[in-house]
């Protein structure tokens, strides 16, 4: 099964299933394509949904749901993502011949009998989908103060790494916001293949930079003729790690350090080094030649945004939960990650005491998600969010302008109170640890 | 001698160039002429298709899916994207800017006659009260139009006496259930509706009926998704082929002409896109006749005028369209019928207003519509419960849901105009500013009132009006008009600034009355080419 892209317009094919069961339809994997397809391309054809729908649209969509939704959507929020979703699953079977006949039974003389029974049906349905409303309602209205305002319609966000992981995450959420994207890539097979998946319109460039190279990220930002102002967020996601190599091998030591921190380091100083106020420049004195795996948001000059983000811009550092201990098999991984947590707390430092407000700095250190990096159990899946809602908690974290993110929560705590617990209990409890094979 | 010109292969050029050819002279026919694709499985009906075709849903929605119409746009239907005679806005050969109408053009052979109606009426006096030219100066060229082109309809009923110049040679369409239901209500309730000026009675269609006839009609429902069998009357599949019987006529193909050169008053020659090689030409040319549709014939016109003359100014004298106006509604005693098996796609049925109107021709022309074979989700959409209750209420009542659709016609006023807009690519743009005017809405509100109400006492529910955009008549016309001054042509349609240039099409008529506007620019192009003095 595929994963969708756009989680909140498209439907998995047992989702898809659901919604054939509930219009008396048999499910057609071609028709279920065409679906995916249209439904991908949603976020590009269609505006926003208001916060309620998405709040409505994030569950899973079940029997239930749908049967709830379904008249609750028509009546009150015409832009909900089940609209689409049922709409285009009518219009594609109605093309087929099998489908066409299952929509089509006609109830002869029998039709008025019919139309009474459906407004009768429709009529229940009410009761039981309006209060189910309400308190769908109430829950979201309880949890709007701690919701993050602001969206990224109109914006620009640079991110590194989007070709896989959360990266790739966080792009295919910054794009369902309504962002544009500058995505970096480590080479072009990553780029044609990315190409491929994304929709045709998708508001997305993708530039070929191997970060291992210093100075390659600067050299394709400058190529492809990006001011640095014109970032809204920049969200440095790309990172590397050498399983199972002894942290003495210096050249998956170096190499981890250049894409991990150095790479991060150049970005943010091709960054902030452009800022107006002239000492900045000071903050990048090779700014040209650097290069960084980060995510920024916003752009000053960008006068079509929204969400109060107009003359700042985001930088985010994707750092680890690792950069709090060592870790036997991944020691330059957990050590570059340390090293840029701490320097981008000693940038936020810096800009603060220049006074620069025209910059913040946010320092991700998630725990264990399912990504590239780590092994898939059914026990992780089970304990660790999934990494779209990473991604989003991420972005939310950096539009509030938050200082550190670590999700999940939980995991932050079970990881400072090992830290706590003396070297040599946590030495035998990272033991048990196992490497993934090397990438 | 340099050859007679006929520019475009629509309806009007078509029927000049005929014309021409059966006055002995020789023509050449410069057209895009962009063959559309050949029609899929002939003798298929529409549903039958959704078996035979390999992907049904790349034929009846495009492959990009762009005739889905999603759930939050007003419109009803999306033109089938299997038809390609449409010009894209996107083509380099577009040569219009526009704000807020949205026009329809054709590069393709045949034009926007691939795609028409087949509602075939003739102007009468009152339709032309506008015109320097009587229904007497046009029947003649009306009667000649009508045995080119087969028509469909009865000998008399209740519509008959204000449809002058009419003249039928086929058996009418076969009515489905619905139709006849709502037909036998009118003609028990008919002098209720004649006190609201509505009056109903079967369509005059360009269709060929006569069982007979080896391209009769076979009642596949597909006539908007392109009939196979070619029973609706298209200029390429009937008046170009008679035109090619004759040793005179050249069709030249793949040349989009952007103006004319003049001298000393007189057309001597044509410049052109070369639409295979992109290069522009330029060539001699005898006396010009333009039929390439009004917005183009205008725009051709435009560019001449900026070579040549410019003291006449860069803006038309007029652009028309009709504004379009949809009723939907659900005839309360079909609900139950069962659908047919085989239908006609297009309206069996048409509608009049009659009354009053001034300035407007007293005939208002509305079309009366069941719903036969459609892509029917959007019409679910719009229904008024669940996606799951729509789909069954839809289903259950559909031989029951129709739309009354009404033309309203159009007149010359100054805001509404084609203008140079600029060079971009290849030619100088025509922008098309168009605005409905103030005084049509009274005539609009009052006519939709009547109709809604006539609709009502035919024991229907009628459901919201559907406004159609600015542009979606398609009727467009009155660019070059007749009339008197330098941007206008005479009466017989001769340019009054260039005496070897006729104005052949829509683009020569003054006002844009009511009735469907086919077989008058047929009939019109006809009396130009016969009265030119060439």
């Amino acid at each position: 099964m595929t994963e969708p892209l756009f989680p909140l317009w498209e439907i998995d094919s047992e989702e898809y299933g659901a919604v054939c069961a509930y219009l008396g339809l048999t499910p057609q994997p071609r028709l279920y394509d065409y679906l995916s397809r249209y439904l991908a391309g949603a976020p590009f054809h269609f505006p926003r949904p208001s916060d309620f729908s998405r709040y409505l649209a994030e569950p899973r969509l079940t029997r239930f749901r749908i049967g709830r939704l379904d008249p609750m959507t028509k009546l009150f929020l015409p832009g909900h993502p089940l609209r689409h979703a049922l709409n285009g699953v009518i219009a594609l079977h109605e093309c087929d011949s099998r489908g066409y006949r299952e929509l089509a039974l006609t109830p002869g003389r029998q039709a008025g009998v019919a139309v009474l029974g459906e407004l009768f049906r429709f009529g229940i349905n009410l009761a039981i989908s309006l209060p189910w409303l309400g308190w769908q309602w109430a829950s979201f209205a309880v949890g709007v103060p701690f919701r993050a305002r602001g969206d990224l319609v109109g914006k620009r966000a640079l991110i590194t790494g989007v070709s896989r992981g959360l990266g790739r995450d966080i792009m295919l959420r910054c794009l369902e916001d309504g962002a544009e994207v500058i995505g970096i890539v480590r080479n072009q097979a990553s780029r044609e293949k990315l190409l491929g998946e994304l929709p045709a319109n998708a508001r997305v460039m993708l530039l070929v930079a191997d970060l291992s190279t210093p100075g390659a990220l600067g050299a394709a930002l400058t190529e492809a003729q990006f001011a640095p102002d014109s970032v809204d967020i920049a969200i440095l996601s790309a990172a590397i790690k050498h399983d199972g190599k002894s942290v003495l091998s210096a050249g998956e030591l170096r190499e981890t350090f250049q894409v991990n921190f150095f790479a991060a380091a150049e970005l943010a100083g091709w960054l902030c080094g452009s800022g107006d106020d002239g000492h900045d420049a000071a903050l990048a004195p090779n700014a040209p030649e650097m290069g960084v795996a980060s995510v920024a948001i916003g752009s000053p000059d960008n006068a079509t945004g929204g969400g109060g983000l107009s003359s700042t811009t985001r930088v985010v550092l994707v750092s680890s939960m690792g950069r709090w201990h060592g870790m036997h098999f991944s020691g330059g991984y957990n050590a570059s990650k340390a090293a840029l947590s701490i320097w981008g707390e000693s940038l936020d430092m810096e800009l603060r005491q220049r006074g620069n407000r025209r910059f913040t700095v946010t320092v991700v250190e998630p725990g264990v998600f399912p990504s590239g990096m780590t092994r898939q159990t059914r026990l992780t899946r089970l304990l660790f969010a999934s990494r779209s809602k990473v991604a989003a908690r991420i972005l939310a974290g950096a539009l509030a302008g938050r200082r550190a993110i670590r999700p999940p929560r939980w995991f932050a705590l079970l990881t400072w109170g090992i830290c706590l617990i003396g070297r040599d209990y946590r030495y035998r409890l990272l033991a048990r640890a196992k490497p993934r094979a090397d990438r | 001698m340099n050859r007679t010109v006929v520019v475009g292969s629509g309806v009007s050029g078509a029927h000049a160039a005929l014309t021409l050819l059966e006055r002995g002279h020789d023509v050449d026919l410069w057209d895009v002429g962009r063959e559309e694709k050949a029609f899929p499985e002939p003798g298929a009906t529409f549903h039958e298709l959704k078996d035979r075709l390999a992907d049904p849903v790349a034929y009846f929605l495009g492959a990009d899916l762009g005739a889905l119409v999603p759930p939050t746009s007003p419109e009803l239907l999306r033109y089938p994207p299997a038809r390609d005679f449409l010009a894209s806005r996107e083509d380099r050969l577009w040569s219009f800017t526009s704000d807020g109408f949205f026009p329809q053009a054709s590069l393709a052979k045949g034009g926007l006659a691939n795609g028409w109606g087949a509602n075939a009426l003739s102007f009468d006096d009152n339709d032309l009260a506008e015109w320097p030219v009587s229904f007497s100066e046009m029947e003649t060229a009306y009667k000649t139009v009508y045995e080119r082109i087969p028509v469909a309809g009865p000998e008399d009923d209740d519509l008959a006496p204000h449809l002058q110049g009419v003249y039928p040679s086929q058996p009418p369409v076969r009515l489905s259930a619905s139709d006849d239901g709502l037909l036998k209500t009118y003609e028990r309730r008919k002098r209720t509706l004649e006190k609201l000026g509505v009056k109903i009675g079967r369509a005059r269609l360009a269709v060929v009926t006569d069982p007979s006839r080896a391209d009769s009609c076979d009642y596949s429902g597909r006539c908007l998704w392109g009939c196979p069998r070619a029973s609706i009357y298209n200029p390429r599949l009937s008046t170009l082929r008679q035109c090619e019987a004759h040793p005179g006529f050249r069709y030249l193909q793949g040349r989009h002409v952007l103006a004319l050169r003049s001298k000393d008053n007189r057309v001597d020659g044509i410049r052109y896109l070369d639409s295979a090689t992109r290069e522009i030409h330029e060539e001699p040319c005898g006396a010009v006749f333009l039929a390439a549709g009004a917005l183009q014939t205008g725009a051709i016109f435009l560019r001449t005028l900026q070579a040549s003359r410019v003291d006449a100014g860069p803006r038309s004298e007029g652009l028309m369209d009709k504004t379009v106006v949809r009723i939907p509604f659900v005839a309360l005693r079909s609900i139950g019928r069962s659908p047919e098996a085989r239908s006609f796609q297009f309206n069996r049925l048409i509608a009049a207003v009659i009354g009053e109107f001034a300035p407007w021709p007293s005939y208002l022309h509305a079309e009366l519509l069941h719903l036969t074979n459609l892509i029917y989700h959007p019409l679910i959409e719009r229904m008024p419960l669940d996606s799951r209750g729509s789909t069954k209420l839809f289903f259950a009542i559909r031989p029951a849901i129709g739309a009354a659709t009404l033309f309203f016609p159009d007149r010359i006023t100054s805001g509404n105009h084609q203008v140079l807009a600029g060079h971009e690519g290849t030619a100088e743009k025509v922008g098309l500013r168009y605005r409905d005017s103030e005084d049509k809405e009274h005539f609009i509100r009052q006519s939709v009132a009547r109709m809604r109400s006539a609709l009502h006492r035919l024991g229907c529910v009628t459901r919201g009006v559907v406004r159609s955009e600015p542009g979606a008549g398609i009727h467009y016309a009155g660019t070059v008009p007749m009339g008197s001054g330098p941007m206008r042509c005479d009466a017989r349609g001769r340019s009054n600034l260039f005496s070897n240039l006729y104005i052949a099409d829509g683009a020569a008529f003054p006002s844009l009355p009511s009735k469907p506007i086919t077989m008058s620019l047929a009939a019109h192009a006809t009396r130009v080419a016969r009265l030119a003095a060439l």
